[in-house]
């Protein structure tokens, strides 16, 4: 039957039916729009994936250690190495686990402290010339520990302090490396995949 | 003498009919032996379970685990940057589904799954192809036997894309808005670029006013004036709005599948600063073109096939094939071949182009079909220029 047979009332409810649906389907469209809009999800979430103001999607790890114990990097201390990492690691290999982004972060849970600690770290850069050095600060809980400028394919040992207001009563101890020279693969490339160094080798002693 | 014109004329039409559904189930065989000619020279497995798991590269892995497992929440397991929200759903939850009733290992059913729809495909291409038989036997021979016919023979969803493209367009051609509505609907869930189809409806829709003696500018009142056209118009991107609504109340993002791909390495930028470096990234040794020559090339020839529609007056086909190359090449040339020969429209118009003379059509049946051997045995090897 023709539409144009249907008799008008039947046209008019069809065609209120139809409106009906249509402002249904706009409305629900709308909303959903608008919650996407304003997501609900965490600081980490929204610093990865929505602002991009980091490269290094924090997690809850937390690994265990021992004060006085060196930790590799290397393929033969995977295992351990991989409950400290939190990001911005790749790995491990044979010559150390490589950094991947703009900045890592290791995080250990530590022993009550009564006094200071210090860190000893092995570390080389990744060098792709004309870029010969690599520049990275080291945070412990938010705090400025160090900076070094690193050179040079082979390892270096990397000792500082850990400033006592990065201790307080802190029962871990989050270390953060912010990379300034990091080395993109290819120029159009993102920056999550940046180059900048590869450790070793990871210590803390009490002091 | 009528009864026996009559009588002639359903026998022809039953032999056409015939032809039709024979025409690419030949390919389907034939596409499934060169394939697997492919596989047995590369692997040392055998049978059909082995082969349909050899297939199953890339993305199929992401598939795989959306069907079987669904999405993760936020955080994402075992210390991972990488989600699957990346992946649209209804092909997977299509092949969940079905392995709901057929108790088979998730890739085998899905391999058989997109056999069918890429044969589906080819037979709703009949009428797109304006009936012209020889077109329409080169385009069930790419896609069911041709170079790229592991794309649309595993678990990846361009089978059910390039199904649900042409059921669009079959619907818009008979202006059956509604059925274009819904398959649109379907068509944003399968892949993102989907949505884009509804622009096409709607050029289709101002066609129509236009010939009706309508001028531009009535056009919204005539749409407004028509609750069906609404509802068609609204209801193409429902399927990307249901996924944006899942993934807001499961990850709390709705745009999480934008939002993935940064962990996926990927960056927005000149999508002809890529197509350029794409291009000079000339082979060092030998002239066989680099990975990213091809995906570059594919671009090219892809936004050139769009240009070919819109000369023949098929704007919104134009359009959404254009769209479908832009969108992905704002951020790099990545699977830029795959998305090309996934856009039924533009297939479809090269299968015509190529039908023109049939010297042509011969040489492309045979570079169709030569190929699917070695491109399969590429694809198995994990050439970059095929992801």
């Amino acid at each position: 039957m023709p539409w144009s047979d249907v008799p008008g009332p039947y046209r008019r409810a069809a065609s209120l039916g139809g409106y009906a649906l249509a402002a249904v389907l706009a409305g629900s469209e709308i909303v959903i729009l608008a919650l996407a809009l304003n997501p609900d999800v965490n600081a980490d979430y929204r610093a990865y994936y929505i602002d991009r103001t980091t490269t290094c999607l924090n997690r809850d790890a937390v690994g265990s250690y021992t004060l006085g114990q060196t930790v590799s990097f290397r393929n033969d201390g995977a295992k351990q190495a991989a409950g400290i990492k939190v990001c911005g690691w790749s790995g491990p290999v044979a010559d150390g686990t490589h950094s991947l982004g703009e900045t890592s972060r290791l995080r250990v849970k530590i022993p009550p402290l009564s006094d200071g600690l210090a860190a000893t770290l092995q570390m080389a850069a990744v060098i792709r010339p004309p870029q010969i050095t690599q520049r990275v600060v080291i945070s412990v809980n938010g705090v400025r520990a160090h900076a070094v400028t690193l050179s040079g394919k082979e390892p270096r040992t990397v000792s500082f302090v850990i400033p006592p207001a990065a201790l307080g009563k802190a029962d871990t101890l989050e270390i953060a490396f912010d990379y300034l020279d990091g080395i993109s693969p290819t120029p159009a490339a993102s920056n999550i995949y940046k180059r900048s160094i590869k450790l070793v080798s990871f210590r803390l002693d009490a002091i | 003498m009528a009864l026996e014109a009559v009588v002639r004329a359903n026998a022809s039409g039953r032999l056409i009919v015939v032809t039709i559904a024979a025409v690419p189930l030949l390919f389907v065989i034939s596409g499934l032996a060169i394939r697997y000619a492919a596989f047995a020279s590369v692997s040392e497995e055998t049978g059909f379970a082995a082969y349909a798991r050899a297939l199953c590269r890339w993305d199929c892995a992401w598939y795989i685990g959306i069907s079987e497992q669904g999405y993760e929440r936020f955080p994402i397991p075992d210390h991972s940057n990488v989600g699957r929200w990346g992946f649209f759903p209804l092909y997977p939850m299509l092949v969940a589904a079905i392995r709901s009733v057929f108790p088979f290992p998730t890739i085998l059913i899905a391999t058989i799954t997109s056999i069918a729809c890429s044969y589906a495909a080819c037979l709703v291409a009949w009428p797109l192809l304006e009936k012209n038989m020889s077109a329409y036997v080169l385009y069930c021979a790419f896609l069911l036997s041709g170079p790229f016919s592991f794309h649309f023979t595993t678990f990846l969803s361009e089978p059910l894309f390039v199904l649900l493209t042409s059921c669009v367009f079959l619907a818009l051609k008979r202006s059956s808005y509604l059925a274009a509505g819904v398959s649109s609907a379907l068509l944003s869930a399968t892949r993102l670029v989907g949505v884009f189809v509804v622009f096409a409806t709607v050029i289709q829709m101002f066609s129509e006013h236009r010939r009706q003696g309508g001028s531009a500018l009535s056009f919204p009142h005539w749409l407004l004036g028509r609750p069906v056209l609404l509802v068609a118009v609204l209801i193409s991107p429902a399927g990307l709005f249901a996924y944006i609504l899942f993934l807001y109340l499961t990850v709390g993002d709705g745009f999480a599948f934008l939002h993935i791909q940064r962990a996926f390495g990927r960056v927005a930028g000149n999508p002809l600063v890529f197509l350029w470096d794409g291009l000079s990234a000339v082979p060092t040794t030998g002239w066989l073109p680099r990975a990213p020559q091809w995906s570059a090339l594919a671009a090219i020839t892809g936004l050139a096939l769009s240009a070919v529609l819109a000369a023949r007056r098929q704007y919104g086909a134009a359009l959404f094939c254009a769209l479908c190359i832009i969108l992905p090449l704002i951020t790099n040339l990545a699977s830029m071949v795959r998305y090309v020969i996934g856009l039924a429209p533009l297939t479809m118009m090269l299968a015509v182009l190529l039908s023109a003379s049939q010297l042509i059509w011969l040489a492309a049946l045979v570079l169709f079909l030569g190929a699917c051997y070695f491109t399969t045995v590429a694809w198995i090897g994990g050439y970059l220029a095929l992801v």
